[in-house]
């Protein structure tokens, strides 16, 4: 074989300190590692958050924390779990793999990518900035009126606003990037027919933000003129709406969640062909199902709202949206399922990652069902079985999920792989932690009608056995996730060295380097399928007559 | 009602759970074994969407049925308040930082404690004079929001005499957790003495400030 060095800069930039270059970069793999490793950051702080709020809600009557504290653990938990991890980790992976997997050198709109991540970080620093004097006490949504300046005059609830309208700023100037990049950048024979899941969810879940993130913006715009401008919007008795808070911040939250578990179906969707060494059972399905995800799913954002006072035919609207959600979600899990049928499966840790992810989000969607039916959510919305439905879905997707496209794309993005036995220990605790700390709080809301984010709970009502069970499975599942974290951590330097195409995936970013270059790739593969790397495979295994090569190393031209 | 949620929540989780777990154990790799490169063409996908839709819509139909059924106004029975019987008895009930106040048709008032007669209709009208509450009895009826500006309503029928508790179920500030209040059903005779003697009392300590008022001993 003929290796062709191709001249591709000429001339290299002084090296800086690594963390220097990443900071300065507008590059989308620095960028994408930014958004991940600060994720992953936040998900240790919301971890001890939400310890803190077990603690005092292990025995009854705790005076552990005081009402104002726990408030204040509950409003910040909230921000710093949806806004500080889970979606900046599936824009994070997003941003860094969806390049490389259309085969493009680079971004569209590097600049404005980077602008979204630093909006980012000053969002993040404004709400803990607020930590330090007065964080916001109105809880994970801060409905108006309670968020209103009347019934908290401290800089709380405007820190809080700040801080999401810089973060949701940002994620829709990322989202606004990569509906460019996909739209314009794909390599040459990239039909969208041939975009890998991953990537199509990337595109879906950018025009969904750039959906919701507006109105979440207008919402908390709106939200601040009322507090520092003697606005009316959410302000009753003079012409302002409460509720106007709840539909437009419901429409951010639920198409939040729509996004996070969309990411998560599709990392999992690009996993599990790898590791059953299977091609997905069928493509076309899940990507359309993705699709009808983000569209029914968002529209069913008044499922938050069935005790509210709006009109039953809204309610039925609602319902009918959630309940029609059954039909997408579940058509991917039986292509993901019937994928693994017939297969060979390496029950590597992104595997083992990705059906614990499936299994969490089976049990969270299945208890959403009772809360989508209009007479059942009048009992049920509200409990803590609201709460374990929903860390259910959203830690399988996010936390679960995440940590299988962790583990598929560590390799990719620093070079190494990450322990595989701390990995099994890690899941396993992790699966023992959700089941223990959520399944109770399924009983304690469902059966005894605890209520969702009260700082206390009195003695005598039944649930005293159901939150120690919760408060110490917490305590496992937090172990549990911090295993993997350290994990990452101590990998990245000392892990075994990975190959570039480290499991024989068939989608373009494996046939970079890892981790990839500034330009991502020396030679522009020409796509014929789906499965443009399994076509480079073959290719050099027909010139090499069949000897085993690494196809990415040598950056082989290909056809 | 929430039975039907728990059987589907049960099929969901059950079904994709065994198949998971069957996949797993009958498909580890193994020495020698060569996947089987199927892909499905769009007749099963669109069979099993079939089945999904099947599935959503049963539910859906059910849940429209016993939602139908949850809606419909309780009747004021033999045993209950006689001047219930052609209309329920109208109560509100007004939600304010971190209590709950009830107003009875004869103009006295209670906080906390409401007090209803036994197998009448009641009609709780929701108020809130701050932000948004949720009155929550679990045992006697559906949860349902008090948003200033707005009215809501919830209507129930206690069937027997006892005390139920409930709480508020909205984050409402920061008493929240111990915003309680409890519903005492009695007979109807007990009901009419309370509102009675609530109604006296109320006047007389109301006479009473006005009177020190009046004579100075309050500034």
């Amino acid at each position: 074989m003929s290796a062709r060095p191709e001249l591709v800069v000429d001339g290299f930039p002084k090296r800086r300190p690594r963390w220097i270059q990443i900071a300065t970069s507008a590059d989308h793999k620095d960028v994408g590692l930014m958004l991940i490793v600060g994720a992953l950051g936040f998900l240790f702080i919301a971890l001890i958050e939400l310890l803190l709020m077990r603690l005092q809600l292990a025995i009854p009557e705790n005076t552990f924390l005081a009402p104002q504290t726990f408030n204040r653990m509950l409003s910040l938990y909230g921000a710093t779990a949806i806004f500080l991890f889970a979606i900046p980790l599936a824009l994070g992976l997003i941003y860094y793999v969806v390049p490389l997997q259309i085969g493009a050198r680079g971004t569209a709109l590097p600049r404005l990518g980077q602008l979204g991540v630093w909006l980012y970080i000053a969002g993040a620093t404004v709400l803990y900035a607020g930590f330090l004097f007065t964080p916001s006490e109105a809880g994970v949504n801060p409905f108006a009126p309670l968020s209103e300046l009347a019934f908290l005059p401290n800089n709380g609830v405007d820190a809080w606003a700040t801080a999401t309208g810089m973060i949701v700023l940002g994620f829709v100037l990322i989202a606004v990037n990569m509906v460019t990049t996909t739209r314009n950048m794909r390599a040459p024979g990239m039909a969208w027919r041939r975009v890998p899941v991953f990537a199509w969810a990337g595109a879906v879940c950018s025009w969904l933000l750039l959906v919701i993130g507006p109105v979440m913006l207008g919402a908390v715009t709106m939200l601040l003129i009322d507090r520092n401008f003697d606005g009316i919007f959410f302000a009753d008795g003079s012409g302002g709406a409460p509720l106007l808070w709840a539909h437009l911040s419901w429409i951010f939250y639920t198409g939040a969640y729509m996004l996070i578990l969309i990411t998560a179906l599709a990392a999992i969707a690009e996993i599990v062909p790898v590791f059953a060494r299977k091609p997905l059972f069928n493509r076309g399905a899940v990507m359309g199902s993705l699709v009808a995800i983000a569209v029914i799913g968002t529209l069913a954002w008044m499922q938050n709202m069935l005790t509210s006072p709006i009109g039953i035919g809204w309610m039925y609207f609602a319902m009918i949206m959630s309940l029609a959600l059954i039909v997408p979600f579940g058509l991917i899990v039986f292509n993901l399922i019937a994928t693994m049928v017939g297969g060979t499966l390496r029950m590597r840790a992104p595997l083992l990652f990705a059906i614990g992810a499936v299994s969490m989000i089976s049990i969270g969607l299945g208890a959403e069902i009772s809360h989508s039916m209009v007479a059942a959510a009048w009992q049920l919305k509200n409990t803590t079985d609201a709460t374990a439905a929903t860390h259910f879905a959203l830690i399988g997707g996010g936390v679960f999920g995440g940590f299988a496209a962790l583990h598929f794309w560590f390799p990719k993005m620093t070079g190494r792989t990450m322990g595989e036995s701390l990995a099994r220990i890690s899941f396993w605790t992790m699966v023992i932690g959700i089941l223990l700390a959520f399944v109770p709080l399924f009983l304690a809301g469902g059966e005894q009608g605890e209520v969702i984010d009260a700082y206390k709970f009195f003695d005598g009502t039944g649930v005293n056995a159901y939150n120690l069970i919760a408060s110490i499975g917490t305590f496992v599942l937090a172990i549990g996730i911090i295993l993997t974290l350290v994990n990452a951590v101590v990998s990245r330097e000392n892990g075994a060295e990975a190959g570039h195409d480290q499991w024989g995936a068939d989608s373009l970013e494996w046939f970079a380097l890892s981790p990839p270059e500034p330009h991502n790739f020396d030679v522009l593969p020409d796509v014929r399928s789906s499965q443009p790397m399994r076509d480079i495979r073959d290719a050099i295994s027909h010139r090499t007559g069949g000897a085993a090569s690494q196809p990415a190393r040598e950056s082989q031209p290909v056809a | 009602m929430l039975w039907i949620g728990f059987v589907a929540a049960a099929i969901v989780v059950v079904a994709i759970n065994a198949a998971l777990i069957y996949a797993v154990r009958r498909y580890r790799s193994e020495r020698g074994a060569e996947p089987r490169q199927l892909r499905s063409g769009r007749r099963i996908q669109f069979r099993v969407g079939a089945v999904l839709t099947v599935f959503a819509a049963a539910i859906l139909v059910l849940s429209i049925v016993f939602t139908d059924k949850a809606r419909d106004t309780p009747t004021t029975g033999s045993a209950g308040l006689v001047s219930a019987r052609s209309a329920p008895l109208t109560i509100k009930a007004t939600g304010q930082q971190w209590l709950w106040r009830y107003e009875y048709p004869n103009g006295s008032f209670s906080y906390y404690k409401l007090v209803v007669p036994v197998d009448t209709a009641v009609d709780l009208d929701l108020a809130s004079t701050d932000v948004i509450h949720t009155w929550d009895v679990p045992d006697l009826a559906g949860k349902r929001d008090a948003v200033p500006g707005k009215a809501s309503t919830v209507v129930f029928r206690a069937d027997e005499e006892g005390t139920f508790t409930g709480q508020s179920a909205t984050l409402s500030g920061q008493a929240y957790g111990a915003m309680r209040t409890e519903v005492e059903v009695v007979s109807p005779q007990a009901y009419k003495e309370f509102i009675a003697s609530q109604k006296t009392e109320i006047q007389a300590a109301q006479d009473r400030v006005v009177s020190l008022i009046q004579n100075g001993e309050v500034p």
